[in-house]
């Protein structure tokens, strides 16, 4: 049987590297992976000393068709003198499975000196049988057609269902930069020698690609559209989509020579014993896919740093209590899994007075199928220059969990940094330049809500248009004409009053004069005179408009003047009525003539133009 | 027992909701971004019949609704509820900056054909103050003019009269002016005539017609002045133009 030659060859390997373990005691069991249904296969436990008392454990879902059986081995080697030796001691069981399922072999033990060993337990999947058991008939058909092909050894040989290779997405519906794993796996009925360099692989436009390295190729058993398949991953990378929508990775083409057996037309009795192998070039072709990248939810955090997976922050500083001049490192773990390599760097917002360097990034990035994995560290260095108290504030560092579908906020503590004032060194007055400028208009938004009190509504107020508004106007207007009327006869009454004292103002002084005639006649001076300044003023009184009492020799002059009376008269008036009083207070020593002063003073009045 | 209960429990409410007015609590969800809630509570605030506010703190309630509608990208409501709140209060100067800045997101281009430069000023400048406000100030003028007046007729002094007559005319002229400015601003508080589309895209027909061709297109938002009305047929003009459209697609402002 065809697979029980590669496992044969797996077993071999583990053997021998299992041998090439040190003196310590290695008790090592070892069977394949995956089995069929009905196919016999080997189980073996190796130890590396000379054992015994081996225990086998109770194996529970398998026939024990053989064993166990012993075998050992020895080998002893001289190199450069050195003596190396080995031994082997190998029991073997040949099971074989009777139902499908996953079964665990208990550890076996055994006893190497006085000391009692166990082995390693094992698991092993139980595949189904083939659907279509390769009876003898349909191999020989199928050889049939094979050999019918063989005048054209580039034709490729038997059906795609020999041997194909799938294309394996770990995801179809991702988040923009979340990371996929694509894998190329070589599914294949037929032995197959090796593939060829002739492979084309898609470019995967619309992604970052990360190549896996697969190192040695890994073969296992796979139960696979009813058929047991010999499997191996051949290409893996992983994918961090760039964008939204579908995008289509396009098919990949692999080459893989085949080893199929010739069968000559002329059959010989040896045919059956030995046969002959020729290589036939295969080409695999593996579908392409589509997957459906969505773009980020809205709502991005300020701090958004591109990354998308699941992230943590660590961060510490390296002294909070330091000198001026002396420096500082705030060291900032990010580790996690996902899109590392598209991390932006945290900034720290230093207080002032610290003068910070670049920081220094190191990237530790392992991938693996599960995808990109490890950590990013950054430091950043910064001098202090002034003593004091500061606070670093906490640096905002959000992603986007593709889980959960929602972004995640870390952030690191605060910091409070307390400066001393460094020894010797004069602190530095650290110079900030700030350029003047216009506040400056980062966005447009509406004004905020009103958030003050509401009143209520004054019921008594006057409206616009209203009876009550125009009647503001008509009661102030109603008052004034009132006043207006008032004052003006108030006003009237008064002018007329002294209109007419004016008009009668040439008779009173007539009378008075005649008066002072009779005086004059009796030879009475002092009634005379008092009924000549009686006269003069009472004419002056009335004529000026104010009243007798208020009359004095200034304001006479003063208000004649403004009425344009001649200076001469003014004089005159001014000699008459000093001479009056003269007259008047000292009567004996006026020798005037009365007659002349009568006649003087009705030469006054009838001159006196006022 | 049962009616006991459900007294206390109105009672509690009662409460509580004198404890906190519709407005207040219209606040507290806006400041939480819960825009729906204030919404609704400021429109409750608003048809309160319980308790008359005054024209400015309705003003202020339309205003804050305005903003309400702007945060759920209401675009012609918000519109709507500012141009209410400067009806209300056209000195309110928050509200004419919120107008401008939902205005600027608005599609249509509208040339303002009032948008002469000393019509601008004056109609600025008659904003400064409240209808009432002008209305005060022109009764107090009068009031000026006519003791000026009599000052001139009866003052002994020449200079006295002088100065009277000069300060009567000019008070009297100002308060005609700021009359005039009161009755224009009352006249815009009770215009009705103005309307605001509600609906995205309107197309504007020839007649109040279904069948009408369509002339043109404006979008929510702008605001159209209403010449005549037909049914349910309104005909608008904005800037240039002249149509038809049906009154559901606008809101009175």
């Amino acid at each position: 049987m065809r697979h029980t030659k590669y496992l044969l060859f797996i077993l071999a390997a583990t053997l021998l590297s299992a041998a090439a373990y040190a003196d310590d005691v290695t008790f090592h069991a070892s069977a394949p992976a995956q089995v069929v249904v009905g196919t016999p296969f080997q189980l073996s436990y190796t130890v590396n000393q000379r054992g015994k008392d081996f225990r086998a454990p109770e194996i529970d879902g398998f026939d024990v068709l053989a064993g166990p059986y012993t075998s050992q081995s020895s080998s002893t080697q001289f190199i450069n003198g050195k003596r190396t030796s080995s031994f082997q001691l190998t029991y073997t069981y040949t099971l074989m499975a009777q139902r499908e399922g996953s079964f665990t072999i208990p550890p076996a033990s055994i006893t190497v000196g006085h000391e009692s060993y166990n082995s390693n337990g094992l698991k092993i999947t139980v595949l189904p049988p083939d659907e279509q058991p390769q009876t003898g008939g349909n191999t020989s058909q199928q050889a049939g057609q094979a050999s019918a092909r063989q005048g054209n050894p580039s034709q490729p040989t038997g059906s795609d269902k020999d041997i194909f290779v799938r294309t394996l997405v770990s995801k179809t519906k991702v988040y923009e930069q979340e990371c996929i794993v694509l894998s190329y796996k070589l599914y294949t009925l037929v032995d197959v020698a090796q593939l060829t360099n002739n492979t084309k692989i898609p470019e995967f436009s619309g992604f970052v690609k990360q190549e896996l390295d697969l190192g040695q190729v890994q073969t296992n058993l796979e139960h696979y559209d009813g058929r047991n398949y010999q499997t191996a991953v051949i290409y893996q990378t992983l994918l961090y989509p760039q964008h939204s929508g579908d995008i289509k990775i396009e098919p990949a083409a692999f080459e893989a020579i085949v080893r199929v057996r010739n069968r000559s037309q002329v059959r010989s009795i040896f045919d059956d014993f030995f046969d002959t192998y020729s290589n036939v070039s295969r080409q695999l072709g593996a579908p392409g896919v589509t997957v459906h990248v969505s773009a980020l939810p809205s709502g991005r955090p300020a701090g958004f740093s591109g990354g998308v997976g699941q992230l943590k922050l660590n961060s510490s500083i390296s002294q909070t209590e330091l000198q001026t001049n002396e420096a500082v490192t705030l060291k900032i773990d990010i580790s996690g899994t996902g899109n590392l390599k598209m991390l932006k760097t945290p900034q720290v917002e230093w207080p002032e007075g610290f003068e910070a360097y670049d920081p220094k990034v190191q990237n530790n990035f392992k991938t693996s199928a599960g995808g990109m994995s490890g950590s990013k560290s950054i430091e950043y260095l910064a001098i202090p220059r002034a003593s004091g108290t500061y606070t670093i504030p906490s640096v905002q560092y959000s992603y986007f969990d593709p889980q959960s579908g929602t972004y995640k906020s870390l952030s690191t503590p605060e910091y409070t940094l307390t400066i001393a004032k460094g020894e010797g060194a004069a602190e530095t007055v650290v110079q900030n330049y700030v350029d003047k400028e216009n506040i400056k208009q980062l966005g447009q938004d509406i004004r905020h809500i009103y958030t003050g009190e509401l009143e209520e509504a004054q019921p008594d107020k006057v409206k616009f248009g209203t009876l009550a508004f125009w009647l503001c106007y008509l009661i102030p207007l109603l008052i004034a004409l009132t006043c207006f009327i008032i004052l003006r006869k108030y006003f009237k009454d008064n002018a007329d009053l002294s209109r007419s004292r004016y008009r009668k103002a040439g008779k009173v002084a007539q009378k008075r004069l005649k008066t002072a005639r009779a005086m004059l006649a009796k030879n009475d001076r002092a009634q005379f005179y008092e009924e000549i300044e009686r006269a003069v003023l009472t004419y002056l009184s009335d004529r000026l408009s104010i009243p007798t009492a208020e009359l004095n020799k200034d304001n006479i002059d003063q208000l004649l003047r403004s009425r344009k009376v001649d200076e001469r008269n003014i004089q005159q008036l001014h000699d008459l009525l000093s001479r009056t009083e003269f007259a008047r207070y000292a009567p004996a020593q006026s020798d005037h003539d009365m007659q002349d002063v009568y006649n003087e003073t009705a030469d006054i009045l009838s001159n006196l133009n006022i | 027992m049962k009616r006991l209960i459900t007294n206390i429990l109105t009672l509690v409410l009662c409460l509580t909701a004198f404890a906190q007015t519709p407005f207040e609590r219209a606040n507290e969800q806006y400041t939480q971004g819960n825009y729906d809630e204030a919404v609704e509570l400021y429109i409750a605030q608003l048809s309160d019949t319980t308790v008359t506010l005054s024209d400015r703190s309705k003003a202020y309630v339309l205003y804050n609704l305005g903003d309400a509608y702007f945060r759920q990208n209401e675009l012609a409501k918000s519109i709507l509820s500012y141009e209410r709140a400067l009806r209300l209060a056209p000195d309110f100067d928050l509200a004419r900056q919120n107008l401008e800045f939902a205005q600027s997101r608005i599609v249509d281009n509208i040339e303002d054909k009032s948008n002469f430069f000393l019509r601008q000023w004056i109609n600025n400048f008659r904003h400064l103050l409240t209808t009432g406000t002008w209305m005060w100030l022109s009764i107090a003028l009068f009031v000026l003019a006519l003791t000026t007046l009599l000052v001139f007729f009866f003052a002994p002094s020449d200079i006295a009269r002088k100065l009277g007559f000069h300060t009567a005319w000019v008070a009297l002229l100002l308060s005609v002016v700021t009359l005039a400015f009161a009755a224009r601003s009352h006249s815009e508080q009770t215009d009705r005539s103005q309307a605001i589309v509600t609906q995205g895209i309107v197309n504007v027909k020839s007649s109040p017609d279904r069948s009408g061709t369509d002339l043109f297109v404006i979008h929510e938002g702008t605001k159209v002045q209403i010449t005549d009305r037909v049914g349910e047929w309104l005909e608008i003009h904005v800037g240039d133009n002249i149509g038809w459209l049906r009154a559901d697609y606008v809101e009175v402002i």
